[in-house]
């Protein structure tokens, strides 16, 4: 499950890099106060089982809404705390407790390992201590050198310039979103800390027309500063000009039509085929079709799925994952091959394959799971251009609004907020909204004849099913295929 | 939490500088259950404890006077102080029409807290055993994967004009994974359900249920092109009530912003209106309801609010803010939809031809038009008694359009966040096939 969007515009250098000097990161005090206590505790438990590990973490941020007559500042709901967990083979046994402060994460700690039980296995003994790796999100203007003030004026100003574009616009809703995650991992072998900017700003224009009210939005974000969210007057005004031109919108005809996506809806095409279709927690549950295919074709040659948290600058990149996995590309599907799944710690350990850096938790009081981060097509050679001309008649989907998974069934819903007609091999102003697409994934994947260079990033939020909910990144180049809408 | 709430109080109590505030301690502890086909992979015991502060205060330089809002969570062991700092250097920076915060009131007892459940890990641990016996016992489903998160949240809110509110709520949430088939003929089903009492879980009746369905979406076939009465039932009915454009249309909060088009004493819907006439409430008094509740996040009491009688709209679902905003009476947050029950056997309704849809991918209507095209996970067409599955394809329709032209059973059940007719027939809905 996927939902809403916008897309970002490819990064070209990188924003999000790691390697910053131990010491260098600014963890809350009281994270950093139990950092160096965290390896005792992990060899502690050790004696009774075979493997364990910390987790601190820490997930908060800022929200700032502007509207016409309305302006709120919100410091997000901070889930803060400790997880310990230790893993037998066979099941993962975690205590989490809210915050950093000592007692609270030695009672964790004692708690679990009385109630671990007797295993005559145990860890492999302490090493020695392993060296700190530290990574801070980069950024040109960083978040943190703006006032809340200027902040709220760049609110202001967008939302002004917005709201003169068009006389039928009721309202303008600006929603800047700042979530920083800092966290700490420890096991036996790595000691690691990162601290993570992710920044969205969200353009929401209201139009009204006789007494009928359309809408349309606009959205960036990423991994590193204000540099991310700027958004220029071209864009805005398609944006209103998207919410006016629904006044005329029909339903479109159900049946099979020749479509171009959007970068946005091909990233969730990317998403709900062999994104949570190869989350591998799903194999040994036989959840996932994807199981049986490994190394056999899945869709034309033109497609190359990936998924990568180490992508710059991206919405969903981390440093590494819940689980202490230093972050790395996995390619999912290479040239209409399926390579492989993105992993949790558990799954590849009962798959007994190559772990990925996907094993993430919503926050402290859920448990990690096999997850995307910014997942996406690679590109094709096709220019858009090219694409558009050569469709006489069809559509083109642009703004996507959720996206639903089936990874046993295959089948996939987007449903996208609308669709403009092609004829001739433009777009025109026909729009058809809302427009569903639907069907069977190896057959959407395989009707795909074009794929173009270009590829962009939303920024959204994904569950797993509908609940464990994560940053979460989807895109890729725009995409010629055939399929059902309604 | 309740340290942290008194010291959050009495820090505010002692600012002179704001205009009104609010604390919300939440202490949250809960038992997880992961379990995979054979044998449970995961237990964790989670602990929260938070505190929300709102605070408002006079706007920097405003004329007319206006007020600024802002607000701020505490965790565990945090020193309040420099969060309220914050919040009153960050409210005093916004400008919003002046609004004052419910005054004390009388909350009712809705029960919310179910006694049976004592020990979370027993009570999800008894769960899941049901579930196990339930699920070795049935040859055409097997079940994959079961999640169950049984919570216990006490919630104590204050605030600046003396209202002081306390509850305690009990919630069990479950997620099955049911399976049939093998190889490429395999199918699968989920069911998600949240309850707040242990008697809502009939264990055994969900298992049949999904069992069943599960087994008929593994023989059944391809989406037939139709258009006709679509029928809907139970957790179908709810889903599409709770799906987003009533709770939308009917929101004070989206008529202020100008994304609804809704009016007080006017039909909400666009044309003639056929079949049942249509009352509505939106209710946080229904025992054990999903959103049941004896205050919501301002503070209001929990009411059974008539939004809809015979389809004209009666009034907003606002909470105070927006209630004073648009001049209408504070009736609190959307809570539980209840309707009354219709004229109609349950038998009648059922005895024509028709589809009924049993789930969807994901019911996701247009919240301001009401449009939908949304794919079918298992649907039934059905004739006298010959019911035959399909999956995949698309409902396509309108929300509003469909309840102008609905026919509602005699017959009620309550399905956690819906109390009313357990049967709905709509007279027309589209499906068509996921390929020509």
């Amino acid at each position: 499950m996927t939902s809403p969007s916008g897309s970002n515009p490819p990064p070209v250098e990188p924003i999000a890099a790691a390697g910053a000097a131990p010491g260098a990161i600014d963890l809350p005090e009281a994270m950093a106060a139990l950092r160096p206590r965290l390896g005792e505790a992990v060899a502690a438990l050790e004696e009774r089982t075979p493997y364990a590990a910390a987790l601190l973490s820490s997930r908060g941020g800022l929200s700032i809404l502007v509207e016409r007559a309305e302006e709120t500042i919100t410091q997000l709901p901070r889930a803060a705390g400790a997880v310990v967990s230790a893993f037998d083979g066979q099941v993962l046994v975690e205590r989490s407790v809210p915050g950093f402060d000592s007692q609270g994460w030695q009672r964790a700690v004692d708690r679990l390992r009385r109630d671990l039980p007797a295993s005559s296995r145990r860890g492999d003994g302490r090493d020695a201590d392993p060296a700190p790796q530290d990574f801070v999100t980069v950024a040109r203007l960083p978040a943190r050198a703006l006032s809340l003030e200027d902040k709220l004026e760049r609110c202001r100003e967008l939302r002004d310039r917005v709201a003169g574009y068009d006389p039928r616009i009721v309202n303008v809703r600006v929603s800047y979103t700042e979530l920083r995650e800092t966290s700490v991992f420890r096991s036996r072998t790595a000691d690691l800390a990162q601290d993570i900017t992710r920044l969205r700003l969200q353009v929401f224009v209201i139009l009204g027309q006789n007494g009928d009210i359309r809408y349309d939005w606009l959205s960036r974000g990423g991994t590193g500063g204000w540099e991310l969210v700027e958004i220029g007057d071209d864009e805005l005004a398609e944006t209103v000009a998207g919410a006016a031109r629904l006044f005329s919108s029909e339903r479109i005809e159900p049946g099979e039509y020749a479509v171009v996506t959007g970068q946005g809806v091909s990233g969730v095409l990317a998403h709900e085929s062999f994104g949570h279709g190869v989350e591998t927690d799903l194999f040994p549950k036989e959840r996932a079709r994807a199981t049986d295919y490994v190394g056999r074709r899945v869709g034309s040659p033109l497609v190359t799925i990936i998924d990568d948290p180490s992508l710059p600058a991206a919405y969903s990149s981390y440093f590494f994952d819940d689980e202490g996995m230093l972050s790395r590309p996995a390619v999912i599907v290479e040239q209409g091959v399926f390579r492989g799944g993105i992993t949790d710690m558990v799954s590849a350990h009962q798959l007994g394959i190559p772990r990925t850096a996907n094993g993430r938790r919503q926050d402290y009081t859920r448990k990690p799971y096999a997850r995307m981060s910014n997942t996406f097509f690679g590109p094709g050679q096709t220019p858009l251009q090219d694409m558009l001309a050569q469709v006489e008649r069809g559509v083109y989907l642009e703004r996507w609004v959720n996206g639903m998974e089936d990874p046993q069934g295959w089948g996939i819903q987007i449903t996208c907020h609308y669709g403009r007609e092609i004829r001739g091999g433009k777009i025109t102003d026909r729009v058809f909204a809302p427009v569903s697409i639907s069907g069977y994934v190896p057959q959407v994947l395989e009707t795909i004849r074009a794929v173009s260079p270009s590829v962009a990033l939303d920024q959204g939020t994904c569950g797993k099913g509908h609940k464990e909910l994560v940053p979460n990144s989807s895109g890729g180049p725009h995409l010629l295929l055939q399929v059902h809408l309604g | 939490m309740a340290d942290l709430l008194q010291a959050a109080g009495q820090a505010l109590e002692a600012r002179r500088d704001l205009l009104g505030w609010t604390a919300v301690g939440r202490r949250l502890r809960g038992e997880q259950l992961f379990s995979g086909r054979r044998a449970i992979e995961a237990r964790r015991s989670i602990e929260s404890d938070t505190v929300s502060l709102e605070v408002l205060c006079p706007s920097d330089g405003s004329a007319p006077p206006m007020c600024g809002a802002a607000s701020v969570t505490l965790a565990a062991g945090e020193d309040p102080r420099p969060a309220i700092d914050f919040a009153v250097r960050a409210a005093s920076r916004t400008r919003n029409p002046l609004y004052e915060l419910p005054p004390p009131a009388t909350m009712p007892d809705v029960p919310l807290d179910d006694p049976e459940i004592s020990d979370l890990e027993e009570t999800a641990l008894g769960l899941h055993q049901r579930l196990l016996s339930g699920a070795a016992a049935d040859s055409e489903a097997r079940l994959a994967l079961a999640e169950w998160f049984v919570e216990r949240e006490e919630v104590r809110l204050v605030n600046s004009r003396g209202l002081e509110a306390h509850q305690t709520r009990s919630e069990i949430s479950l997620e099955w994974i049911v399976l049939a088939g093998d190889g490429d003929g395999r199918v699968e089903t989920t069911l998600d359900l949240t309850r707040r009492r242990l008697a809502d879980v009939d264990v055994e009746r969900l298992w049949s249920e999904v069992a069943r369905q599960t087994a008929d979406r593994q023989r059944a076939g391809p989406a037939p092109m139709y258009e006709g009465p679509v029928v809907l039932r139970g957790r179908a009915l709810a889903t599409f009530l709770h799906s987003g454009t009533i709770a939308t249309l009917a929101s004070g909060r989206a008529r202020y912003a100008g994304f609804s088009h809704w009016e007080p004493g006017k039909s909400v819907f666009r044309g003639p209106v056929a079949g049942d006439p249509l009352t509505l409430w939106t209710s946080r008094v229904v025992p054990y309801g999903v959103h049941a509740g004896r205050f919501d996040s301002e503070g209001l009491p929990g009411q059974r609010v008539l939004l809809i009688r015979d389809g004209v709209l009666q009034t907003y679902s606002a909470g105070q803010r927006y209630a004073t905003y648009l001049g209408v009476p504070a009736t609190g947050a959307f809570g539980d939809i209840e309707l009354p029950p219709g004229r109609t056997p349950q038998a009648d309704l059922l005895a024509d031809p028709h589809v009924e849809i049993i789930w969807w991918s994901w019911f996701s209507p247009n919240p301001t038009t009401g449009d939908f095209a949304s794919e079918i996970r298992l649907g039934y067409v059905v004739d006298g008694d010959r019911r035959t599955p399909f999956t995949g394809g698309l409902l396509i329709g309108n929300v509003l359009d469909g309840l102008a032209n609905v026919r509602w059973s005699a017959e009620t059940g309550f399905f956690g966040d819906y109390a009313g007719p357990v049967t709905a027939r709509f007279a027309s809905f589209r499906v068509t096939p996921s390929r020509d």
